[in-house]
């Protein structure tokens, strides 16, 4: 019993480390010695390995238990308690998500936000883009749907289905209009300011411009007076006030206004812009300076933008010609050097090239 | 709610670290930073919060162990490790309650620790045999054993608490205690 007591004391302070050099190294030869000193010394080894082990558990107990009551539980379960409300437990399984899909939301408003506003000031060239086709959509083509009757006995029984405007280039009756107004055109018939109608044909069409020429070929049709107007050949400046005789109606009217931009529907160098009243059937009409200079061709407006229309620069109506052939044009109108109609009234210039603007009526 | 929670929790490394190094203040804040987690989950899977405390701290001893033991390798977000843990042995409780088990409401990603637990389940099976153990031995003798091992007082001390004439009195009387609390252990 005794020696029981002593060999437990010795094999603690041996496994504590508690014995000198010396003891501890008589102590190992006990142990190879003596099997079952030996034995004593591992089971009870082991017995101390678990009651160690149990008493750092209990302690790291102690301790959670110790952080445990800092913890405000009972705030934390009412918070955490499931809700009754099933909005409230969707919020809170899904935060992460409604987070993300109201970040990317607000991102969205704030992003459209400022292109808009960046458009408003200054565009930025892609949203300039976009702004454009959805006008270039909404460009108006201005040919009339003419719903009146023909009064004429010479022409179609049938009413013209599309109007336009077009002005006479030389005497012998070439007259020049929009391509868009003539486009798909079965027949096409001119009606003067005094109301005859005569039959006439297409010679030179033009889709990239825009233009189309044509040609009198009633033999009703007399000769015209020399022309009163000059196509211009040089460009116009902004700022140019400039006039236009059309048929949005069956008799002419008179629109006036200035040039606005050098260029037309998105920086198109084929047209000018002009500050101008137009309407459907204006389309093809000439577009005169004060000094009777045609220097375009009425050719569309934009129906988002406020006097925004767009006229076909007078350039381009010369290259047409040059595809034509010059003999059968007879008077060449860029002969024609002076314009009559310099130094007029508006009346007097109006009174003057009444006569060589002509309502294009277009069946098919 | 995240933003007060992410001001407390601690870095896995540093929790690492901390618990390496015996801090008691990384214990703290590793508890505190995610007992919030464990609670949620166990409010809203059939338990209160005496449960999630028990699961709560288990899982923490778990890990505790892990990181002390030295072969601890992150594998994944502490924070799904924690729960990972917590809500296996929830699952566990609740099929020996034969509640309901089915629709468990999540909360974090899951990943398999089933091979630490059930090194800690042999653990955790060993130290209430020694507590029941303990419990059995009875007065005056738990006290001696748990003063002698567990609060490392010397035989002198012992003796003197106990009101013993000499430290022999006082290594008989523990040798036996302990021949006893041996029989017991075993025994269970």
């Amino acid at each position: 019993m005794r020696n029981e007591i002593e060999l437990e004391g010795l094999i603690e302070d041996y496994v504590n480390g508690k014995l000198t050099a010396e003891e501890a190294q008589a102590f190992e030869e006990l142990r190879a010695n003596d099997a079952a000193v030996d034995h004593k010394f591992v089971a009870h080894k082991m017995f101390l390995d678990s009651l160690n082990s149990f008493s750092k558990q209990s302690i790291l107990k102690d301790k959670l238990n110790q952080i445990h009551d800092t913890i405000d539980v009972e705030t934390l379960s009412e918070k955490y308690r499931p809700h009754s409300s099933f909005v409230v437990n969707l919020w809170r399984k899904n935060k992460a998500a409604f987070a993300v899909a109201a970040s990317f939301l607000v991102l969205a408003f704030v992003s459209i936000y400022s292109i808009q506003h960046s458009t408003k000031q200054n565009g930025s060239y892609e949203m300039m883009r976009r702004e454009l086709v959805k006008i270039q959509n909404s460009q108006n083509k201005l040919i009339r749907n003419v719903n009146s009757r023909n009064k004429k006995e010479n022409a179609p029984a049938n009413p013209a289905q599309f109007g336009g405007t077009g002005f006479a280039l030389t005497a012998n009756g070439y007259l020049c209009t929009n391509y868009h107004v003539i486009d798909k055109a079965d027949s096409i018939y001119v009606q003067n300011s005094k109301g005859d109608s005569y039959k006439v044909k297409v010679v030179y069409q033009d889709p990239q411009y825009d233009i189309a020429i044509l040609k009198i070929v009633d033999k009703e049709f007399s000769q015209l007076a020399n022309l009163p107007y000059k196509l211009k050949k040089m460009s116009s400046g902004m700022g140019e006030h400039v006039y236009t005789l059309g048929y949005p109606k069956d008799d002419a009217v008179l629109g006036e206004g200035y040039l606005s931009s050098n260029t037309g529907f998105g920086g198109d160098t084929l047209a000018y812009q002009v500050d101008i009243r137009v309407n459907p059937g204006n389309s093809g009409g000439p577009l005169l300076d004060n000094q009777g200079n045609v220097i375009g061709v009425i050719s569309a407006k934009e129906s988002q933008v406020d006097g925004a229309a767009y006229a076909i620069k007078s350039k381009y109506i010369l290259d047409a010609l040059q595809a034509i052939p010059q003999d059968s044009l007879q008077n060449n109108v860029a002969a024609n050097k002076k314009s009559a109609l310099q130094g007029l009234m508006r009346t007097k210039q109006v009174e003057k090239i009444q006569d060589y603007v002509f309502m294009i009526k277009v069946y098919n | 709610m995240s933003k007060t929670l992410s001001s407390s929790v601690p870095t896995d490394r540093e929790v690492v670290l901390g618990i390496l190094n015996n801090s008691e203040e990384a214990l703290n804040r590793l508890y505190t930073g995610y007992f919030p987690m464990v609670l949620q989950f166990i409010l809203n899977n059939n338990g209160d919060e005496d449960d999630a405390k028990d699961v709560y701290q288990e899982s923490i001893i778990v890990v505790y162990n892990k990181i002390q033991s030295g072969d601890f390798e992150l594998t994944s977000k502490l924070k799904t490790y924690i729960y990972s843990i917590s809500r296996r042995i929830w699952l566990k409780k609740l099929a020996q309650q034969s509640k309901k088990t089915n629709n468990i409401s999540e909360f974090e990603d899951v990943i398999a620790v089933e091979e630490d637990l059930e090194q800690h389940e042999a653990k955790d099976l060993q130290f209430d045999k020694m507590d029941s153990a303990l419990q059995q031995l009875g007065e005056p003798c738990k006290t001696i054993i748990q003063d002698f091992y567990i609060n490392n007082l010397s035989m002198q001390d012992i003796s003197e608490k106990f009101g013993y004439t000499n430290t022999d009195n006082a290594k008989t009387q523990k040798y036996k205690c302990l021949q006893r609390l041996k029989k017991l252990f075993f025994q269970i």
